[in-house]
């Protein structure tokens, strides 16, 4: 009885979320309190279990990554990069979508995506406004480009950060397992780009004077304070490879990385925590509380147990169905609710399988296919969101099918090569 | 009489505090614009009738955003550059002096934060103190005045408010 109420729940607060009609912060919040009140979650368990409740590594990961990416934000290096990066293109179409898509999915990997896209949509806005161009295919191409670098690493992609905390994954595990197919689909990308986009390609040599007068070196106002930051982020991000040395978990890093960001620069304290994204915070600790419902009421379990059995011994099988299921499932919902369900379900099968080769090999498809299924629709994932929202902001407006026409393409290659990558690599 | 006159009595040309002032009292009527007017147009508004804000109404009359002026200064600048000071330094002067061509016809609606901030109102019989803490507390030299079914009565500008004060407060 307990089982289907707080199924009932979740499935209501799931379906809700995924309409968009309401705001999500406040259907996970009645939702875990509903389960709460019901006795569905287990009491304060909730706030100390990592399995039966919120998981806080994924918090502070989070939370220090959104500090540190406050400040370097304010630093104008993506800007200047950006402009620099259009003014070697001298208003070439492809050329200046290269340069955009490389710039954003070698940011994407260490920034998270939503960051990635507030950073170079607006840039990419002024540039194609001064050669008189349509920015749509440029920040089509970016979202893209975005949510594939981001699946390279624990901390590129939301996803990712909650796989790789139940997983025991680490950062070096993702650039290991994860980063060479994540290159292979981007480069396959670049190349298609030339071919998806071709009618969008317009060159107007009289404009390219328009962005030449732009000044990107205006945009670093503070230049030793640009390379305090460049280096503590590399020193952040060596923590995170370093795992294996150091032993510390990724959130400790993301933690101590926050405060030493905000020692050597003297960023102002009151006006960095307003970077945070606190709703986003809030609405994971909520998606937790509701899936340790579903934990502590057997849910779970019993569709672990009934995954297991359907797959039997062809864990080949039960790696494809993740892939291709997560990146058809990760093409219509938002990714992070669905992983933040699936990873219980997926760490039953991986405990089942016979090696940890196998087991890993779930976890790895699992995550290529909801990180790629985040390119699938205009709403599969919160940078594609985010994209269409400051798009339409600025007069360049993209339509759901706009989007999605170019997203389900890239998503069933990239889906595609990542099959054709777990089968030779872990099979 | 009016409410106010029955509140504040007259000795000698000079207003004696009687320490019942409320918002309806001191509310004066405002232009307003709604979200489908052009931002262009609001502006103008606001220039025009030399107010410290504007108030953003819907069609049944009743405050859906109040607007400080430098808010409504903020619809006027591009989406690309709200959010990005970096991006802003690089504009060269001959195109910076330019943004405010570039309005064209977006209106109020198109340009608006999201999710918009809540107005910010009073009721009719708020006192003096309520406005002047909202206006603290909210950063706006305007507040709008509203019936308790939250149409619009008028507003109180920053102005407003100090000069009733001062005029109509007790004496040293």
């Amino acid at each position: 009885m307990s089982a289907a109420l707080a199924l009932a729940i979740f499935v209501v607060a799931f379906a809700l979320i995924a309409s968009e009609r309401v705001d999500k912060v406040k259907v996970v919040l009645i939702a875990s309190g509903a389960m709460a009140a019901l006795r569905l979650i287990p009491g304060a368990e909730v706030f100390h279990s990592e399995h039966e409740g919120i998981d806080w590594n994924v918090i502070f990961l989070l939370f220090g990554m959104m500090i540190i990416v406050g400040i370097i934000r304010q630093t104008g290096v993506f800007d200047f990069l950006a402009i620099w990066a259009a003014k070697r293109a001298r208003g070439r179409p492809y050329r200046l979508m290269v340069m955009l898509m490389v710039i954003t999915a070698i940011a994407s990997p260490f920034l998270d995506n939503v960051t990635t896209i507030m950073l170079v949509v607006p840039v990419t806005i002024v540039v194609c406004d001064r050669l008189g161009i349509s920015a749509k295919p440029y920040l089509i191409a970016e979202v893209l480009a975005s949510n594939i670098g981001g699946a390279a690493t624990l901390i590129g992609d939301p996803p990712n950060i909650i796989i790789g905390s139940r997983a025991g994954l680490t950062f070096g595990d993702f650039l290991v397992h994860m980063a060479p197919i994540v290159t292979v689909v981007f480069v396959v990308f670049v190349l298609a780009t030339r071919l998806l986009f071709r009618k969008s390609f317009q060159y107007n040599p009289d404009r390219v004077a328009a962005v030449m007068a732009l000044k990107e070196r205006r945009a670093i106002t503070d230049p030793a304070m640009l390379r305090r930051c460049l280096a503590v982020f590399a020193g952040v991000i060596a923590a995170f490879a370093l795992h294996s040395v150091l032993h510390l978990d990724a959130s400790i890093i993301a933690l101590l990385g926050a405060g030493v960001m905000l020692l050597v620069t003297k960023a102002d304290v009151t006006e960095t925590l307003r970077e945070v994204e606190w709703q986003t915070l809030v609405f994971f600790a909520g998606l937790f509380a509701m899936v340790a419902g579903l934990v502590h009421t057997g849910v779970i379990e019993t569709t672990g147990n009934w995954a297991v059995e359907a797959f039997g011994d062809d864990y080949f099988v039960a790696a494809t169905v993740l892939l291709f299921g997560s990146s058809v499932v990760g093409a219509f919902f938002d990714n992070i609710p669905y992983v933040a369900t699936m990873t219980p379900i997926v760490e039953g099968l991986a405990e089942a399988a016979p090696d940890a080769q196998t087991g890993r090999a779930l976890w790895w498809s699992f995550a290529l296919g909801a990180d790629f299924g985040g390119n699938g629709t205009a709403v599969a994932a919160s940078a594609n969101v985010v994209a269409l929202g400051m798009a339409a902001r600025t007069k360049h407006r993209i339509t759901f099918w706009e989007f999605t026409k170019y997203g389900i393409v890239v998503t069933v290659f990239s889906t595609a090569l990542a099959w054709g990558y777990v089968w030779l690599r872990y099979f | 009489m009016s409410a106010a006159d029955t509140r504040a009595r007259l000795f000698g040309g000079r207003i004696e505090w009687a320490g019942l002032m409320q918002a309806r009292d001191i509310a004066v009527q405002v232009p307003t614009v709604t979200v489908d007017d052009p931002v262009a147009r609001a502006v103008q508004v606001m220039a025009v009738g030399r107010l410290p804000g504007l108030i953003v109404v819907d069609n049944d009359d009743r405050p859906r955003l109040v607007l400080p002026g430098t808010q409504v200064l903020r619809l006027a600048v591009p989406g690309s550059y709200q959010e990005d000071a970096a991006l802003v330094r690089t504009i060269d002067e001959h195109h910076a002096d330019r943004f405010w061509s570039e309005l064209g016809e977006r209106t109020v609606g198109d340009c608006v934060p999201r999710p918009a901030p809540r107005p910010v109102t009073v009721q009719a019989d708020a006192t003096l103190l309520e406005v002047a803490a909202i206006m603290a507390r909210q950063h706006s030299p305007l507040v709008a005045v509203v019936h308790a079914d939250g149409k619009l009565i008028g507003a109180i500008t920053l102005d407003r408010l100090i000069t009733s004060l001062a005029v109509f407060g007790p004496d040293e």
